[in-house]
């Protein structure tokens, strides 16, 4: 690792899926000297590319888990974090962007900025990322890196500016001009290695010309002297014009364009002078973390190499040896063998193995300075841990974890499975904080959630794959409630006196819905005057209903939002006893329930679609099909969010239904609204199964 | 009261009678005042009373959030349901509001005919027997008199009633001599029924300018409650 920290780049690749985010940095690696062949994505040699390491991410031709891999480019060490581009496995996004400093935003020179670029560069934005923009396969047909650029500007709210020129387009693309030196550049040799550095085109020379001038024209408001040069017409000194836009660029108030085609080998070395030139170096960035020994006051971490060290765990991984936690340095230097702390828990740990990483492959090293990247062996800990030096306590910002938004049961099919289920869910979990699950107490089934039906897909198959665990997978279980819709009156006796000791209570008062916004489910008063039921027990009776709530009798689920007073009563010298009371108070509640008007309520998701304006209608007809009320619609421009409340019940198979109904260019999230009633006919339909169901258990 | 007998009593009806039996399918109409003045509570109270007789409304907004909009249906719904004491006003909110939609343009570089082909797929797909759209934040000085034509041939073609609201900034007169308001000149010809909201010392008073065919300048027995904003009788 390089001593100077102002020679270090930690940047991510980040865009849309298939705009070549995987191919790209298979030439960095190449260029880099990193890897000696180039491979591609889905490869036909049968090897696939370099950073896809997981099986199934060859397999898929996508990226699932973002890989770290550390590169050497003219004397400066870049860390590089490949992101996936779908949005199942945005946490993977989402804490890959945490921990960089710049990005390099890859746009498809033919589709431009689409929806799913557009959410990458929110989630950018909300980390406020400095970045470059590169626009890869501007050899296909109908290339236009131009129209590119001006969207960054209308789409993405970004002052984007060309910095080159290319010399021929689509299958006709040679190379570019740079306009900042105003020279031709080619890529030359079998890969594209060698570089040759020409005068531009005759044809070209008024294309770049012009190009120049509204660069520079960008670019001058952002120094006073630039434009003194542009007015005076004297040459401008490349080393000013660098300065000028790598200071813009990290103030996030520049985007400068470069185009290629890493597919073709064309224009990735220029990128990655750019990376150089222009995206932060870690002091560069301000970075803060909370002081907990001084009520959470944000200090801020200059990267400083002699101060104690601070790291924050960012992505925990299953690798051969144990787990793999990576970890970004953000002050200080952490070394193999040195004491550390989890601020978390505040445990303390000793640096084991220290190493650096390149996709699955991996070097040993003894001592990682700020500002970098690396990986430790054997530590127990959760991602979003920070690590401190014992003496300090300091906590690291949480990253954004959004919420799960589809659930799915899963059953071991034998009890060897079983077990290596629990231990593959135990390693997920801990891996990947959106992929979560708990054990239904309603139904006794393991539920796993997450981001998206691809997302759990990747999962249940990982569990195959990686740990011999084959489960049944089954529709989730959408937790009904039932409820009462208006007040009854109960009379109940119970009564049992053949012989023996027999059991003898009576009880009467009202049921009525408690209208309480659902904070509180149940309420019972006692309203009892003059001793008809002995104080003793009154208890009992409130015991009984809360029994009877546990499951109502429409389909069994729980019963909520209910207030029970009872107002009369009777008892038996001898025969009366706590169960006689809960038992008759358990009777009373069926018998008022009944006709209560009882009703069956359902949990209402809060749902939002992004997508292209062209495809509103389709996402509001998907929408209407589903029961879904659409609340509202907003649209910018091109590009439209309808939020809309609809039933759970609904929603499975959503992600799929949409994807093929806007041609997967719109995205979904939900989240919990409330609990709302079920219409009547799927009441029916719904009571109609739990008869069949309570039948067949009785067979 | 029931829901009925609300809508019945509503003053709202004697806008309509005032109007030669209301707005009507297929026409425009433009509440105009000065800002702040409660044109958006007017809006919200018509298409409140329009979902009351259970009919769809399609509220589209190019000034404000969502949730700001949502807010104002619920607290005319509320005022509205306590002065009249609705009965079973809980069940009745949760059916009307099944009725209505809210769209929220960016006016920014949106052309009128994307938002009207965004309203045509929301009544298509989402929104199906749309009856009346509520246009609230419209400015009508960048709108020119061929995208007012273009809402009013809209509102021809799918037979349904626009609503409006046209606002002014600042103390001068937005009115002409005839008492129209300066931005509607323009395309008065597509513009069915204008109204004006002025403020008088304790409310806000509601005055036809133009009833269909007819230039009149006539104060209407209508006023807006200052407190409430809703519209009631004088």
């Amino acid at each position: 690792m390089s001593a100077d920290i102002t020679k270090m780049r930690n940047i991510g690749i980040s865009a849309h899926i298939d705009s070549g985010k995987t191919t790209l940095t298979e030439r960095i690696l190449f260029y880099c000297q990193k890897i000696h062949a180039i491979h591609e994505v889905r490869g036909k040699d049968g090897v696939g590319a370099t950073m896809d390491s997981m099986e199934l991410e060859r397999e898929r031709g996508i990226t699932i888990a973002s890989a770290a891999t550390n590169v050497n480019w003219k004397g400066h060490d870049i860390n590089i974090i490949d992101t996936p581009g779908h949005v199942d496995f945005t946490i993977e996004v989402e804490r890959a962007l945490r921990v960089l400093d710049g990005a390099v935003l890859v746009l498809c020179s033919v589709g431009g900025v689409q929806s799913q670029s557009i959410t990458v560069d929110r989630q950018l934005k909300r980390y406020g990322v400095p970045r470059i923009a590169f626009v890869n396969k501007s050899d296909r047909t109908g290339a236009n890196p131009y129209k590119v650029c001006d969207q960054l500007r209308e789409k993405l709210n970004l002052n984007s500016v060309m910095m080159q020129v290319p010399i021929g387009l689509e299958e006709k693309l040679e190379g570019v001009i740079d306009l900042v030196r105003m020279k031709a550049i080619y890529f030359d040799g079998h890969d594209g290695e060698s570089i040759r550095i020409e005068e531009i085109p005759e044809a070209l020379k008024a294309e770049a010309d012009e190009r120049r001038e509204m660069m520079l024209d960008a670019v001058s408001m952002f120094n006073e002297e630039i434009m003194e040069h542009m007015m005076e017409e004297t040459e401008i000194p490349e080393e000013l014009l660098h300065e000028t836009i790598r200071k813009a660029v990290i103030a996030q108030d520049l985007v400068p364009v470069y185009l290629g085609s890493a597919y073709k080998n064309k224009g990735v070395q220029e990128m990655m002078d750019a990376v150089l030139r222009y995206l932060p170096a870690p002091p560069d960035v301000e970075n803060k973390a909370l002081d907990l020994d001084n009520d959470e006051a944000e200090v801020v971490l200059p990267s400083d190499r002699s101060k104690p060290p601070v790291a924050l765990a960012f992505k925990l991984e299953d690798g051969q040896y144990g787990q793999l936690t990576y970890i970004r340095v953000y002050q200080g230097i952490v070394k193999k063998g040195s004491e550390l702390i989890n601020v978390r828990n505040g445990r303390k740990f000793k640096v084991g193995r220290l190493v650096r990483m390149h996709s699955n492959n991996m070097e040993d090293i003894v001592e990682a300075p700020a500002g970098d990247i690396v990986a430790l062996f054997g530590i127990e800990c959760a991602s979003g841990d920070t690590f401190c030096s014992p003496d300090l306590n300091l906590s690291m910002t949480s990253m954004f974890v959004p919420n799960a938004v589809i659930s799915l049961s899963i059953r071991p099919v034998d009890k060897s499975a079983s077990d290596k289920m629990a231990k593959a869910l135990n390693r997920f979990t801990k891996e990947d904080p959106t992929f979560r699950t708990h054990v239904d107490p309603e139904s006794n089934e393991t539920i796993v959630s997450g981001m998206g039906e691809l997302h759990l897909e990747v999962y249940i198959e990982r569990m195959k794959r990686e740990y011999q665990a084959e489960v049944i997978t089954g529709a989730p279980q959408v937790a009904y409630r039932e409820a009462i819709s208006q007040a009854a009156d109960f009379n109940y006796t119970h009564k049992k006196q053949t012989g023996g000791s027999g059991q003898y209570a009576r009880v009467a008062g009202t049921m009525e819905p408690l209208d309480t916004n659902g904070e509180k489910d149940y309420e019972f008063e006692n309203k009892i005057k003059g001793g008809a039921i002995p104080t003793e027990y009154i208890p009992s009776c409130d015991k009984g209903f809360q029994a009877a709530m546990l499951k109502g009798s429409l389909i069994g689920a729980p019963v909520v939002g209910v207030k029970m007073s009872i107002t009369d009563g009777q008892f038996h010298a001898v025969d009366s006893s706590d169960q006689a009371f809960q038992t008759a108070a358990l009777g009373a509640f069926r018998e008022a329930y009944k006709k209560a008007k009882p009703i069956i309520l359902e949990p209402i998701m809060k749902v939002s679609v992004e997508g292209p304006t062209e495809f509103q209608g389709n996402i509001f007809g998907t929408l209407n099909q589903r029961r879904g009320m659409i609340v509202a619609s907003n649209d910018e421009g091109n590009y439209s969010v309808v939020e809309a409340e609809v039933p759970l019940s609904e929603m499975f198979g959503y992600s799929t239904v949409l994807r093929s109904s806007t041609q997967g260019k719109a995205e979904f999230t939900m989240e919990f609204a409330k609990y709302g009633r079920v219409p009547s006919s799927v009441t029916e339909d719904l009571i109609k199964k739990y008869e069949e169901e309570r039948k067949a258990q009785q067979k | 009261m029931v829901k009925k007998e609300l809508t019945e009593k509503s003053p709202l009806r004697s806008l309509e009678k005032a109007v030669n039996g209301g707005l009507g399918k297929g026409n425009i109409a433009v509440i105009a005042s000065k800002q702040g003045i409660g044109k958006t509570a007017c809006l919200v109270h018509i298409a409140t009373d329009k979902l009351m007789r259970n009919k769809h409304v399609i509220h589209v907004s190019y000034a404000n959030k969502v949730d700001h909009i949502v807010n104002w249906y619920e607290d005319i719904f509320t005022e509205i349901s306590k002065k009249r004491s609705l009965e079973g006003a809980m069940d009745v909110h949760n059916d009307i509001i099944h009725n209505r939609v809210i769209m929220n343009f960016s006016q920014k570089g949106i052309p009128v005919s994307q938002v009207l082909a965004s309203v045509k797929a929301m009544m298509d797909n989402g929104q199906v027997g749309t009856d009346a759209i509520i246009i609230d934040g419209f400015d009508f000085t960048i709108g020119t008199a061929e995208d007012i034509k273009k809402f009013k041939d809209f509102a021809l073609e799918e037979q349904i009633e626009l609503w409006f609201s046209d606002s002014y900034k600042g103390e001068e007169n937005f009115q002409d001599e005839r008492g129209i308001p300066k931005n509607l000149v323009k395309a008065l010809d597509d513009i069915s029924v204008v109204l004006t909201l002025r403020a008088e010392q304790n409310y806000m008073v509601l005055k036809l300018v133009k009833d269909h065919k007819s230039i009149v300048s006539e104060d209407l027995q209508l006023k807006l409650d200052p407190k409430t904003l809703l519209i009631a009788e004088v």
